[in-house]
C-alpha cells in the first residue's frame, strides 16, 4: 500500500480551521455574530460572516442548520418539551404562549421537580402555575428566582450535594467551606497519586457509562502529547435529571477545583466547562466563578499551576452531551459523534489527548483525595463505590434531589420520596432518560449500582426518575419520545437518521398498511441494531418496551385521543 | 509461534495490525457491501451497509470502523444481518411510500445495490430540484443524493477542499454544495475526485455521462505541470472520451487536477495544425513533409555557410519528450556545431538549477513529492501549488490537515496561507534578505544542526560572521516582515527537525534568483535536513518536461547529463557516440539569442513549442528580434503568436499523441504512450528532427524513441546508465539510476552532497533594478491562475475557458479604494517598458502595494510591461517584481 496513504487511515485528518489551537473557536465566533442579529442571517450575511471566521461557507450553514440556537428566533420563549415537562402539561400551555410570543421547543430546562418549564427572553424561568397563568409572555417582567429542588441525603454522608443544598456559589464562601483545600495539598504531591488516589477509590463517571474515571485520567496521562485538555461536560440533557445543573449554579467551585485536579493529574493546561444554553443561570454563575478565581490567583499562567478555564455554551443539540460530538462542538464542528476508537484520552480536543468527564463526577474528586480512597471505596457497593445524586420529578410527592449510596433499590428510593404525587398509583418509571430505562414495579428491586443494572439489562443513565402515573397518555408519549429523536439525531448514520421519522409515519400516517405496532417495533429493531452510537442504539428498548407493556393503550383510539 | 488469528465466515485468518474487519475479509475475497466508504478516506462509518456479526457483541460491528482482533469470530452474510441491510436501505425509499416507480435502473452503485436486495420502490423520490449546470464540467443532482457523504470526505480529505457541508439534522440532514448548490458559487476547484466516488450519480460530469464506451484505454502522463500525475484515457475512434487517474500511480495516488483531468478537448480543436506550412509573401501556404523537411535541412545548411554556426540557435520545447530535446541539441551541437541550444527553463527555474548546482552539485531537487507526506515542517517559498501544482498542493493541504507545519513565504496570501502556522508576507524580491535574516536567528539561537554541518558541508564559519554584521531591523524594514515573525519563522523552523523546503518561480524569477534559491539552500544545510527522508530541497517545476529539458542538454554550457564541454573525457565519448563533439565554447541563452537576433547576429533559429512572443519578457522587444531572423522554423499544436514570424512550421503532436518520455520535478523519468492519433499529418518532434538531420547527412539510425533513450543512456550513463524503456512501467524511475538493476534515487544526497561537500553561500541582498522607481508606486508579481497553463494555448482551447476568459488584475481594496478604481473595471497598467489595458479584480490575498496579474491570455500582453532585467548568473528574467502604476481608464 502507498505509505501516504496508510498514514492517513491511521492519523486524524482535520480541516483548516481546526489545526489552530488555542485561537477562539470559530462556532463560538458564528455563535456571537448570530446572536447579535435579531433575525435570521441572509445570503450575504452568512458569507461576510464566513469570511470573518474564516470558514468554509458552507461549514458556516452546516453549522447553523445543525445547532437549534443559531438557527431558531431569538427573540423568543424557550418552552421545555422534555418527558417530565410534557407530562406536567407543556403541550397544553404551548398554544396559548404562542399566541403571547414567538416560542421555541427545547429539550430540557431541568425544572423536571416543577415542570412545565419556560425560560422567557430574559432567561427568567417560568415555571408550574405561574407559566399557566402567564398573560405577557413578550414582555418579562422581573420574577422572583425559580426554586431550587430539594435536596434531601440517604446516604451515610453527603458527598456530592454537600455544598449544592446551601447554594455556596461564592468564592469567599466557597473557601470558607474548604473548597481548594484538596487541590492545595495535592499540589505539594506528584499527580500520579491524584490517580492512583482515584483507582483506589473505583469511582466511576457518571454521565451514564460508568467508566472508571481514575483510568480514564491515568490513559490521557500516559499518551504521549505535547497539550492536553480537560473539559467539565455540563451538558446534562437528560429530561428527568437537574444535578449538573444545580452543581453549576450552586456549587461553581466545587466543579472547579474539581477541574483542577483533574488537569494538574493528567497535566492539562487548558480546560473548558461545556455548558448548556438552557442553564443560562449556570453558565453565569460559573462565568462569575471562573472569574472570581482568576482574581485570587488560582486561575492563569501565574497561578501555583497554571491552568486556563473557559465556558463553551451548547447551542441547543441534545447529542452535544455526548464526549465525541461535544469535542466537534467546541472544535467548530457539526455535533457528530466521532467513531470511537480513538478515544478521547487518548486523541481528544484537536487531536490530543483529552478527559471529559461529567460535573457530578468531577465534584466527587475533591472528597475523595480530602478523605481518602478507603473511605470513599466503604460507601456504596463493591464495584459502584460511593454515592449517586438521584433526581425524582414532579410526578413524585416529594421531588427532588437524593443523594443515595450505591445499592439502594429503585423501590426505596420512590418509597423514600412519598411514592406518587396527588397520590396516584405509579404505573412505571422512566429511570435515566430518553436513553434509559422504563421500569415497571417489578423491576424496582434493582439495586442502583452498574454491576447489577447491566445484569438486568437497565441503564442508569445519569440517575433522573421520572414517574408515570395512571391515566398517563402514552400514546401521546410515545409520539413525543419518537419527536424528539426525529429532532436530536445528528444524522451521520442512516437508521438513526432516517428511522425515527418512518416510525413516526407509521404511527400517524392513516395509510399505515399492516399492524403499526409492528411496523414501528420493527423500525425501532433497525435503529437499535445498526446505529452508530449510543443515542441510536439505546433510545428504541425503553421504547419498545413503552409498546409491549401499554400498546393497547396507545393503539386503542379510546385511550389515543 | 503461530500468529493470532480471527474467524471470518468460519475461515480462520491471521491478525494484521489495525486491520479492520472489512480489509481483513477482502483478504479472504468476501465482499462485504458498503456505501460511505472509500480506501482512501477516513471510515465514515454512516451507511451501516457493512454491518457484520460479532461472537459476543450485543449487536452487529461496522467492518469498516472495527478492528479485527485475535479470537474475533466474525459471520458477515448471515440472514439476520441480510435482512438488517434490506431494512436499512428501504429506509432510503422516499416517505410517501406508495408510488410504483422501479427502483433505480442507472447502474451505479447504489441502484446495484437497491437491485441486489431486491427493493423496488420510489427512489428517487421527487424530482423537484434543478441539476446544477453551473460547472462546465461537473453536474449535481440533489434528488439522486442520499447524503452518504463520499464526496464531502473525498473533497476535504483528498483534495483538501471544503466544498461540500451537511445541513440540518435527524431526518431532513442533507447534504449542502457550496451554499447554494451550485459548484460555481462554491470553493470547488473542480478536481473531479467527488465525481469518482459518488454511488448514485447525483454528482457527476459531462465526460462521463456521455455513456458511449472506449474501444481503447491507455495509461500514459499527464501533459500539463511538472507534477507528473500519470493518466487512463479512453478514447473512442480516436478522440478522448474521457479522462481518469491511475488509481494506484505513485505519484498523483488516484487524484488528479481540473487540467489533467478535464481540458483535454484542446486536442481534437479545429484550430490545430495540421499541414506543415511555408511563407510565401507574408502568407502561409500548406506544403508536403517532405518539402518542408528538405527546406529546413537547406535552410540550415545554407545560413551555417553564410553566416557561421553561431549565427543559429534552437529553443528545445519542455513541453515535448526527453527523446525530442536529446535529438534537437544534438542536431545544433553535432550537425550546426553550436551550442546556441537553450530551453524555457531559462525563464523559469535556470536559477534553481544553477543555485542547487553550485551548492550541492546537483541542479534538481533533492527530495521527492513523497517526502511531503513524510515531512513534519514545511517551508513554501514563492510558489502557489494548488494553481500551479494542484495535485501537489493538495498533498501539502493533507499533511497539514495531518499534523505538519506549514510555513509560508510568498508575497502573496495564496490559498494555502489559509493552512499556514506562519505567513511571512514579504514584499516581492526580498527572498534573500529574509533568508538570510532566518539564517541569523538560526546560528544565534543554536537552532543549526552542528554535527550534519561539521560533517557533510563547508562554510560555516564564513557564514556564521557574515550574518553577525546584518540587521533583524534592517531586515524587517527591507522585506516588511515583522521582526517578531522572523525569529518566530527561524524558531519553528530550527525546532521542527530536518524541514522540507519547497519552493517556486517567486525565489528563480529575480535578478537576485540564483542568490534567492542559495540563501534558501542555505536553510536547507543549516538545519540539516537535505539527504533526509521528508526534507530537503524541492523545487516545483512548472512544464511536463521541464526538467528532462535540462536533463537532455538542452542548455548552452552543458551537455546531456550535465556533463561539461571541456571535459577531456565527454568529449572522447561523444565522439565515439555522436561522431563529433560540441563545440567547446558555450552558447547563448534565450535571452541572449534574442538580443542577438535583434542586433542581426544570430540569423535563424528554431523553436520548438515555444510561444516566446507571449512568455517571454519584454514583448516587444521579442517581436522585434523574430521580425530580423532570416529564417524561422517553429514547431507548434496552435498557430501561436510566434508563428507569425515563422518561416516554416511543423505541426507537431500534443501531450496525448506521441510516445517518448517526461521527466517530472521529482526527476522522475516516466513512459509516455499514445492516447489517440494526431490530427492530420502532424507529426511526433523527434520524427521530424531526426529526418532534418538525416537531410543534413547525419547517419542517425533512430527509428523509435526507444532506441533514442538507449543512446541517452550511453551518453550519461552517470545519470540515465540504467534506463531503457522496458523499465519503465508502471511508475518509472528516478535518476540518477546509473545501472540497469540500480532502483532509481529517490532522495539525492543522501550520504554525501553530489558535490562531495555542500557549500554554504553568503549572498548580500541587493535591492532589484524594479524597486524604489519614482511615480511606479506599486510592484507587479506575474504568474497562473489555476484554470490555465502557461500562455494558454491549450487550456483556452477547452472550456475552462468559460471558467476564466481573461486575464485578472489583483489589487488590495485599500490601494483600490486610493486610486478610485472599481472591481470590473479596465485599468491602464504602465511600467517603465511598457503597458498593457487589463481588468481589476480587487482581492485581500496580495498585499497593499502589490499587484498580481495572470499572464494566460496574448491579448492581454502581460510581457509589455516585464521589463530587460535578468539573474546576472542565471539569465533568468525578473517576472516577480515589476515596478508600475495603473490609472483608471474611464
Amino acid at each position: 500500500m502507498n505509505p501516504s496513504l496508510d498514514k492517513l487511515t491511521q492519523s486524524h485528518a482535520r480541516r483548516y480551521w481546526q489545526t489552530h489551537h488555542g485561537t477562539r473557536s470559530p462556532l463560538l465566533q458564528v455563535h456571537e455574530a448570530i446572536r447579535k442579529q435579531h433575525g435570521s442571517l441572509n445570503a450575504e450575511e452568512i458569507r461576510e460572516l464566513s469570511r470573518q471566521v474564516g470558514m468554509p461557507e458552507s461549514t458556516v450553514l452546516s453549522i447553523i442548520s445543525y445547532y437549534a440556537d443559531l438557527h431558531g428566533p431569538r427573540q423568543s420563549l424557550r418552552i421545555c418539551r422534555g418527558t417530565s415537562c410534557n407530562l406536567a402539561g407543556a403541550e397544553q400551555v404551548q398554544p396559548k404562549l404562542e399566541k403571547q410570543a414567538p416560542c421555541r421547543e427545547v429539550y430540557c430546562l431541568g425544572h423536571c421537580y416543577q415542570g412545565p418549564a419556560a425560560l422567557d427572553k430574559t432567561d427568567q424561568v417560568l415555571v408550574g402555575e405561574d407559566l399557566f397563568s402567564i398573560d405577557n409572555a413578550a414582555e418579562p417582567r422581573q420574577r422572583p428566582p425559580a426554586a431550587m429542588p430539594s435536596i434531601r441525603c440517604l446516604a451515610t454522608r453527603a458527598i456530592v450535594t454537600k455544598r449544592a443544598a446551601r447554594d455556596v456559589y461564592s468564592f469567599e464562601q466557597a473557601q470558607a467551606e474548604g473548597v481548594y483545600s484538596s487541590f492545595r495539598r495535592c499540589l505539594k504531591a506528584s499527580p500520579v497519586k491524584i490517580i492512583e488516589t482515584l483507582e483506589q477509590a473505583g469511582e466511576r463517571g457518571r454521565g451514564g457509562a460508568g467508566f472508571s474515571t481514575g483510568k480514564k485520567w491515568r490513559s490521557c496521562a500516559e499518551s504521549r502529547a505535547d497539550r492536553r485538555y480537560v473539559i467539565a461536560n455540563g451538558d446534562e440533557g437528560d429530561p428527568g435529571s437537574f444535578i449538573d445543573r444545580v452543581l453549576l449554579e450552586n456549587d461553581p467551585h466545587g466543579v472547579i477545583e474539581g477541574i483542577l485536579l483533574c488537569a494538574y493529574a493528567v497535566g492539562a493546561t487548558q480546560a473548558i466547562v461545556f455548558i448548556r444554553s438552557e442553564y443560562p443561570k449556570a453558565i453565569q454563575r460559573m462565568q462569575s466563578a471562573i472569574g472570581a478565581t482568576y482574581k485570587a490567583g488560582i486561575l492563569g499562567a501565574d497561578a501555583a499551576y497554571p491552568l486556563e478555564i473557559s465556558i463553551f455554551p451548547g447551542m441547543g443539540s441534545y447529542v452535544c452531551g455526548e464526549e465525541t460530538a461535544m469535542l466537534n462542538a467546541i472544535e467548530g464542528l457539526r455535533g457528530e459523534v466521532r467513531i470511537r476508537p480513538p478515544y478521547p484520552a487518548q486523541a481528544g480536543l484537536y487531536g490530543k489527548p483529552t478527559v471529559v468527564n461529567n460535573v457530578e463526577t468531577l465534584v466527587n474528586v475533591a472528597a475523595i483525595v480530602a478523605e481518602g480512597a478507603q473511605a470513599y471505596a466503604a460507601l456504596g457497593t463493591k464495584a459502584s463505590a460511593g454515592t449517586k445524586a438521584m433526581c425524582l420529578d414532579h410526578g413524585f410527592a416529594q421531588p427532588g434531589i437524593v443523594e443515595v449510596e450505591f445499592g439502594i433499590t429503585i423501590r426505596q428510593l420512590i418509597e423514600s420520596a412519598g411514592g406518587a404525587a396527588n397520590g396516584k398509583p405509579l404505573e412505571a418509571v422512566i429511570l435515566g432518560g430518553p436513553m434509559g430505562s422504563l421500569l415497571l414495579p417489578d423491576q424496582w428491586d434493582v439495586e442502583v449500582c452498574y454491576e447489577a443494572m447491566a445484569k438486568s439489562g437497565i441503564q442508569l443513565g445519569h440517575g433522573g426518575l421520572v414517574a408515570l402515573q395512571t391515566g398517563t397518555n402514552y400514546r401521546k408519549l410515545l409520539e413525543q419520545w419518537l419527536k424528539f429523536m426525529i429532532d436530536e439525531s445528528c444524522g451521520k448514520c442512516v437508521p438513526c437518521r432516517l428511522g425515527p421519522k418512518q416510525a413516526l409515519i407509521a404511527l400517524q400516517d392513516d395509510k399505515t398498511t399492516g399492524n403499526r405496532k409492528d411496523v414501528i417495533t420493527k423500525l425501532l429493531g433497525v435503529i437499535e441494531q445498526s446505529s452508530l452510537c449510543a443515542f441510536g442504539q439505546y433510545m428504541p428498548s425503553p421504547i419498545r418496551k413503552l409498546l409491549v407493556v401499554f400498546g393497547d393503550r396507545i393503539f386503542d383510539q379510546r385511550y389515543g385521543e | 509461534m503461530t500468529r493470532a488469528s480471527a474467524s471470518i465466515n468460519g475461515r480462520i485468518i491471521e491478525i494484521e495490525k489495525n486491520e479492520t474487519i472489512l480489509k481483513a475479509a477482502r483478504r479472504l475475497s468476501i465482499d462485504i457491501p458498503t456505501l460511505c466508504y472509500s480506501d482512501k478516506i477516513q471510515h465514515e462509518g454512516g451507511c451501516r451497509m457493512c454491518l457484520v456479526a460479532c461472537a459476543g457483541s450485543p449487536r452487529p460491528v461496522a467492518a469498516c470502523h472495527t478492528y479485527l482482533t485475535a479470537g474475533m469470530t466474525i459471520n458477515t452474510h448471515t440472514p439476520e444481518l441480510e435482512n438488517l441491510r434490506r431494512e436499512i436501505l428501504k429506509l432510503y425509499l422516499s416517505e410517501d411510500g406508495c408510488s410504483s416507480l422501479p427502483g433505480d435502473d442507472s447502474g451505479t452503485k447504489f441502484g446495484l445495490l437497491l437491485g441486489s436486495y431486491g427493493i423496488t420502490g420510489a427512489w428517487p423520490g421527487k424530482q423537484t430540484q434543478a441539476v446544477d449546470t453551473s460547472n462546465p464540467y461537473l453536474r449535481f443532482n440533489a434528488n439522486n443524493c442520499i447524503t452518504c457523504r463520499l464526496c464531502l470526505n473525498t473533497c476535504e480529505q483528498i483534495q483538501g477542499q471544503f466544498v461540500y457541508g451537511v445541513a440540518g439534522r435527524g431526518a431532513a440532514t442533507r447534504l449542502l454544495l457550496g451554499m447554494t448548490n451550485q459548484f460555481a458559487d462554491s470553493p470547488c476547484v473542480t478536481c473531479g475526485a467527488c465525481v469518482d466516488v459518488c454511488p448514485t450519480g447525483a454528482i457527476t460530469d459531462c465526460d462521463r455521462q456521455d455513456q458511449r464506451q472506449a474501444d481503447i484505454k491507455t495509461q500514459t502522463v499527464c501533459g500539463y505541470c511538472g507534477v507528473g500525475c500519470r493518466l487512463e484515457v479512453e478514447a473512442l475512434a480516436g478522440v478522448v472520451l474521457r479522462i481518469k487517474p491511475v488509481e494506484d500511480a505513485i505519484v498523483n495516488q488516484g487524484h488528479l487536477c481540473l487540467k489533467g483531468r478535464y481540458a483535454h478537448t484542446y486536442h481534437h480543436s479545429s484550430e490545430r495544425l495540421t499541414q506543415p506550412l511555408k511563407k510565401v509573401d507574408n502568407k502561409f501556404e500548406p506544403i508536403s513533409w517532405e518539402e518542408a523537411l528538405d527546406l529546413a535541412a537547406q535552410k540550415l545548411i545554407e545560413i551555417t555557410k553564410i553566416h557561421g554556426p553561431s549565427g543559429l540557435g534552437a529553443l528545445s520545447s519542455s513541453r515535448s519528450t526527453n527523446e525530442a530535446a536529446y535529438l534537437l541539441q544534438k542536431l545544433f551541437r553535432c550537425l550546426i556545431h553550436t551550442n546556441n541550444i537553450d530551453c524555457c527553463a531559462r525563464v523559469c527555474h535556470s536559477s534553481t538549477a544553477l543555485g542547487l548546482q553550485l551548492m550541492t552539485g546537483a541542479g534538481a531537487a533533492s527530495a521527492s513529492y513523497i517526502d511531503i507526506e513524510k515531512a513534519s515542517c514545511i517551508v513554501l517559498a514563492g510558489a502557489n501549488p494548488t494553481a500551479g501544482h494542484p495535485v501537489v498542493g493538495a498533498r501539502i493541504k493533507q499533511a497539514v490537515l495531518r499534523g505538519a507545519s506549514l510555513i509560508l513565504i510568498d508575497p502573496r496570501s495564496i490559498e494555502l496561507a489559509d493552512y499556514a502556522d506562519l505567513h511571512c508576507q514579504l514584499l516581492p524580491g526580498t527572498n534573500v534578505a529574509l533568508f538570510n535574516g532566518i539564517a541569523k536567528v538560526l546560528i544565534e539561537e543554536d537552532l543549526i544542526d552542528t554535527c550534519y554541518l561539521e560533517n557533510r558541508v563547508e562554510g560555516l564559519e564564513e557564514l556564521k560572521s557574515f550574518v553577525k554584521e546584518l540587521g533583524i531591523e534592517e531586515i524587517s524594514a527591507i522585506t516588511s516582515v515583522d521582526q517578531d515573525q522572523i525569529v518566530a519563522t527561524a524558531r519553528l523552523i530550527g525546532k521542527s527537525g530536518p524541514v522540507l523546503f519547497i519552493h517556486g518561480l517567486g525565489l528563480s524569477e529575480l535578478t537576485q534568483g540564483t542568490g534567492s534559491v542559495m540563501a534558501f539552500c542555505n536553510l536547507g544545510m543549516l538545519t540539516g535536513s537535505i539527504g533526509l527522508p521528508g526534507a530537503g530541497m524541492l523545487p516545483l517545476r512548472g512544464q511536463n518536461n521541464v526538467q528532462g529539458n535540462a536533463d537532455m542538454g538542452g542548455m548552452p554550457n552543458l551537455v546531456t547529463g550535465y556533463q561539461s564541454l571541456v571535459e577531456p573525457k565527454t568529449r572522447k565519448k561523444l565522439e565515439l557516440i555522436w561522431g563529433c563533439a560540441p563545440p567547446i565554447k558555450p552558447g547563448l541563452t534565450i535571452p541572449e539569442m534574442i538580443d542577438a537576433a535583434a542586433m542581426g547576429d544570430v540569423h535563424a533559429l528554431w523553436i520548438q513549442g515555444e510561444d516566446i512572443v507571449q512568455s517571454e519578457p519584454n514583448e516587444t522587444h521579442v517581436r522585434e528580434a523574430l521580425a530580423k531572423l532570416d529564417f524561422l522554423i517553429v514547431q507548434e499544436l496552435f498557430f501561436s503568436e510566434t508563428c507569425q514570424y515563422a518561416d516554416l512550421i511543423f505541426p507537431a503532436c500534443a501531450a496525448l499523441e506521441q510516445e517518448g518520455t517526461f521527466t517530472n520535478g521529482e526527476r522522475r523519468i516516466q513512459h509516455v504512450h499514445p492516447a489517440v492519433p494526431a490530427p492530420g499529418e502532424a507529426r511526433p518532434d523527434w520524427l521530424v528532427i531526426r529526418d532534418v538531420g538525416l537531410r543534413m547527412g547525419a547517419n542517425w539510425k533512430h527509428n523509435s524513441p526507444s532506441d533514442i533513450m538507449d543512446e541517452i543512456a550511453q551518453v550519461a550513463p552517470d545519470y540515465f546508465g540504467g534506463i531503457s524503456y522496458s523499465r519503465l512501467q508502471p511508475d518509472g524511475l528516478q535518476w540518477p539510476c546509473p545501472a540497469p538493476g540500480h532502483p532509481g534515487t529517490s532522495s539525492l544526497h543522501e550520504s554525501k552532497f553530489m558535490r562531495g561537500k555542500g557549500k554554504l553561500a553568503c549572498i548580500d541582498y541587493s535591492q532589484s533594478p524594479e524597486h524604489g522607481i519614482a511615480d511606479f508606486p506599486f510592484l507587479l508579481v506575474t504568474g497562473r491562475l489555476l484554470e490555465h497553463y502557461n500562455v494558454g494555448t491549450m487550456t483556452r482551447r477547452t472550456p475552462n475557458q468559460l471558467m476564466v476568459s481573461e486575464d485578472v488584475l489583483n489589487i488590495h481594496p485599500e490601494d483600490a479604494g486610493k486610486y478610485k478604481i472599481l472591481d470590473g473595471q479596465k485599468v491602464k497598467l504602465t511600467s517603465r517598458w511598457g503597458s498593457t489595458i487589463v481588468t481589476v479584480t480587487s482581492s485581500r490575498r496580495i498585499a497593499p502595494g502589490t499587484l498580481f496579474l495572470s499572464f494566460h491570455f496574448p491579448e492581454t500582453h502581460t510581457n509589455r510591461v516585464t521589463g530587460p532585467h535578468h539573474d546576472p548568473q542565471s539569465k533568468c528574467p525578473q517576472y516577480k517584481a515589476i515596478a508600475v502604476r495603473v490609472e483608471a481608464i474611464n
